[in-house]
């Protein structure tokens, strides 16, 4: 399975290939000539002398041996987490050109953790689940039924949602599991509508029905910081409100939870099932348990970014336990790159960018009813031609942008 | 009312509902069986035979939607019932060709994955683009003249006479497809092909060709879903993917590829569905008086799971052939 996807990637290599060799087969300065605008647009430091190029090679070195290393990561992760509102709603270009908001900024977050999850199991492991609604949805229904029954404080409702979301995704998992391939696919898709129908009628007592459920409170983090308000000095204008800091502090421990476990001798089998199951399980692997533990993790973020949603919007709707919200995080995921660590970060900020603001009539009036044919579209169209999706082409811009240093 | 005439009543209904899920399972298992495709977007042609019949059909308002700008916002032939019921068919049987060719036939060598995110994504496409064109609010799709009304029956006293139509419609269907597979050549070589592909062509036989064919009889047979199922129930560009999942249930429980199987299922579906909707639970005693129609969605597929962990392979799938 993975060999094909393999052999995709080679094919788009190698047509982009043949015209390196011709450029460096002709004169270097046709060569120039070619690409002046695009090495340019990476930072015009190649143009100096000699000397010049050696600094960019051995920078380029230690930046290539320190890049997947676990504190790069998350380093890079942390600096743009405190960027990330400021540039989106704040800054004086960019957020005029992308429209964005501060409310926005943190749904973003929830959705990439809900997002990077889901990768664990569709880009590590090689499963296609279209249930995880039913988890996500969980996790948001059992953090605002706490929150109006139990307790207020919002990490102890973030522990209730993923404790709950969890247990479900065991049984689910366990249910699941027992067929691999479409089976897998059509199964978690069932039991998740099954677990919409329950809560639309059957037990809508408890989840509100159609009307979702209303009556959640959020109180103050720590019963001191209210989550409204913003944070002092430069950190508000960083990050903005304490909401933001703390569902970007779920998001970095949850990027570095992810770094670690698909890094350790565990997450390796993940990958291992992907390439060639019946390998892995000739080696004594015991495929099925490590599946269930892919299904399980993935479970525990998803249930982890329901119960940020609810206490993001303060109401759960219906809906984020209809297939539909499954299919969102599968397009977030797959649009962003399966299997790498940051894509579907991307892929959920790139997906809610244009459900909330393209929808809204920007860039062109006349676009706003084509936001969903615009994203399935190109949903489409990666499916097609990028399996690695838009950090898969970045990753390939960025190889390209190196091989044509290298050559200087 | 009495135990016998309830009963009778269930298994109507239940046969009726049962009936749409079967012409959609039929054709989603025929396509999983021989071409191993996973046709997400099989709900995308259950959704352009729906529209396409009330185009043909009648004349219907879509003031909501984009043609309505361009002063076409009354649109529809008005040919009646019987001309749609006919034409859209093979429109459908033609949309699935052109399918086969150009989303399908790519996408073989690819994993299951790959195929049913593609085809995923290519059902939201049609769905926006019909939600675009004709707006995105529900429109009334009118029973045949010639069989609306009740007819009285024994038993069962008055009973909605389209909702017999759908019935007999899909038992000539089911006929026609069954013989199609179990006593022509092409059947022959469909379910030669379902076993070993590679040994058929090997045999001399030019397997593509049938193939084609049974892409576009599965597609039909969603059309022809489309157009008798639309006058029972709310018609919007959603309905599509809303009847993918029970239809996809439907083949998982009758075992994949096979034409018995999604009979089987699709009825078992329909039949505990209109149970939970009439049933109610009355012990007087107690007080207690509860009706189950609200469990009626979750009972399919509580029947689902509970098949599928007694008999994983489907009531009548072979345990060979699921990889």
């Amino acid at each position: 399975m993975y060999a094909e996807r393999r052999g995709c990637i080679h094919v788009s290599d190698e047509s982009a290939n043949p015209a390196d060799t011709t450029e460096t087969a002709t004169t270097v300065d046709t060569a120039d000539a070619a690409d002046t605008t695009e090495t340019e647009a990476d930072g015009g430091e190649t143009l100096g002398g000699a000397s010049g190029a050696s600094t960019v090679a051995s920078l380029q070195a230690r930046w290539e041996s320190a890049r997947d290393r676990e504190l790069t990561v998350i380093g890079l992760t942390i600096v743009g987490v405190s960027l990330f509102p400021y540039l989106f709603a704040r800054a004086p270009v960019v957020s005029d050109l992308l429209q964005g908001y501060q409310e926005l900024a943190s749904l973003m977050l929830v959705w990439g953790i809900f997002a990077i999850g889901f990768d664990i199991l569709l880009g590590r492991t090689g499963l296609l689940s279209f249930g995880h609604a039913a988890l996500w949805g969980t996790g948001a229904y059992a953090a605002g039924w706490a929150s109006a029954n139990i307790t207020t404080f919002p990490l102890l409702l973030v522990a209730i949602g993923v404790t709950t979301a969890v247990v479900l995704s065991v049984v689910l998992g366990w249910l699941s599991l027992r067929r691999g391939g479409i089976y897998f696919a059509i199964l978690t898709l069932a039991f998740a509508q099954m677990i919409y129908y329950m809560a639309s009628a059957p037990l809508s007592f408890i989840t509100g029905g159609d009307n979702g459920l209303t009556g959640v409170e959020i109180g103050s983090l720590l019963g001191v910081f209210d989550l409204g308000t913003e944070l002092p000095s430069v950190a508000g204008t960083l990050l903005g409100t304490w909401r933001y800091a703390f569902i970007g502090a779920f998001l970095v421990v949850s990027v570095a939870a992810i770094y670690r476990i698909l890094n350790s001798p565990y997450g390796i089998v993940f990958r291992a099932i992907r390439e060639n199951e019946q390998r892995a399980e000739f080696v004594g692997f015991n495929v099925w348990r490590y599946k269930l533990a892919a299904f399980v993790l993935s479970g525990t973020f998803a249930g982890l970014a329901g119960a940020l949603f609810t206490i993001h919007g303060e109401y759960v709707p219906l809906s984020s336990l209809y297939w539909q919200t499954s299919g969102e995080v599968v397009i977030m995921t797959v649009l962003g790159g399966v299997g790498s660590l940051l894509g579907p970060l991307f892929g959920a900020g790139i997906y809610l960018w244009v459900e909330y603001i393209v929808s809204g009539g920007y860039p062109f009036d006349w676009i706003a009813p084509y936001w969903l044919l615009v994203l399935g579209s190109v949903f489409v169209t990666v499916v097609v031609l990028f399996p690695e999706g838009i950090w898969g082409l970045i990753g390939d811009l960025r190889t390209r942008v190196a091989t044509r240093l290298e050559e200087r | 009312m009495s135990l016998l005439t309830e009963t009778a009543r269930v298994l109507l209904n239940g046969l009726q509902t049962g009936a749409i899920y079967v012409l959609l399972a039929m054709g989603l298992s025929i396509i999983l069986g021989t071409l191993k495709f996973v046709n997400f977007a099989h709900g995308a042609l259950y959704l352009l035979g729906l529209y396409a019949g009330i185009l043909i059909s009648q004349s219907t308002d879509f003031s909501q939607g984009q043609l309505a700008e361009y002063g076409l916002g009354t649109l529809g032939l008005d040919w009646g019932f019987l001309a749609a019921l006919l034409l859209v068919p093979f429109i459908v049987f033609v949309l699935g060709i052109a399918m086969e060719r150009f989303v399908a036939r790519p996408f073989y060598d690819r994993p299951d994955t790959d195929q049913i995110l593609f085809t995923f994504g290519l059902a939201i496409v049609v769905q926006q683009v019909v939600r675009i064109l004709f707006g995105g609010n529900s429109v009334n799709f009118t029973q045949p003249g010639w069989a609306s009304g009740a007819v009285a029956l024994p038993l069962v006293g008055g009973f909605p006479q389209w909702r017999l139509w759908v019935i007999g419609i899909t038992t000539l269907l089911v006929a026609i497809v069954y013989a199609l597979i179990e006593f022509t050549d092409f059947g022959l070589v469909v379910r030669a092909g379902t076993q070993d592909a590679e040994m058929v062509q090997l045999l001399g036989i030019r397997i593509t060709r049938p193939y084609i064919a049974v892409f576009g009889i599965g597609a039909a047979l969603a059309g022809v879903a489309g157009v008798v199922g639309g006058p029972l129930s709310v018609v919007n560009p959603t309905v599509g993917t809303d009847i993918l999942v029970p239809a996809f249930i439907t083949v998982v429980i009758g075992g994949l590829g096979s034409v018995r199987g999604a009979v089987v299922g699709g009825l078992l579906l329909g039949i505990t569905e209109s149970f939970l909707i009439q049933w109610s639970l009355v012990i007087p005693s107690l007080g207690i008086d509860y009706g189950f129609a609200p469990w009626s969605q979750v009972g399919i597929y509580a029947i689902a799971a509970i098949i599928l962990l007694v008999r994983p392979q489907g009531l009548f799938g072979s345990e060979v052939d699921v990889s």
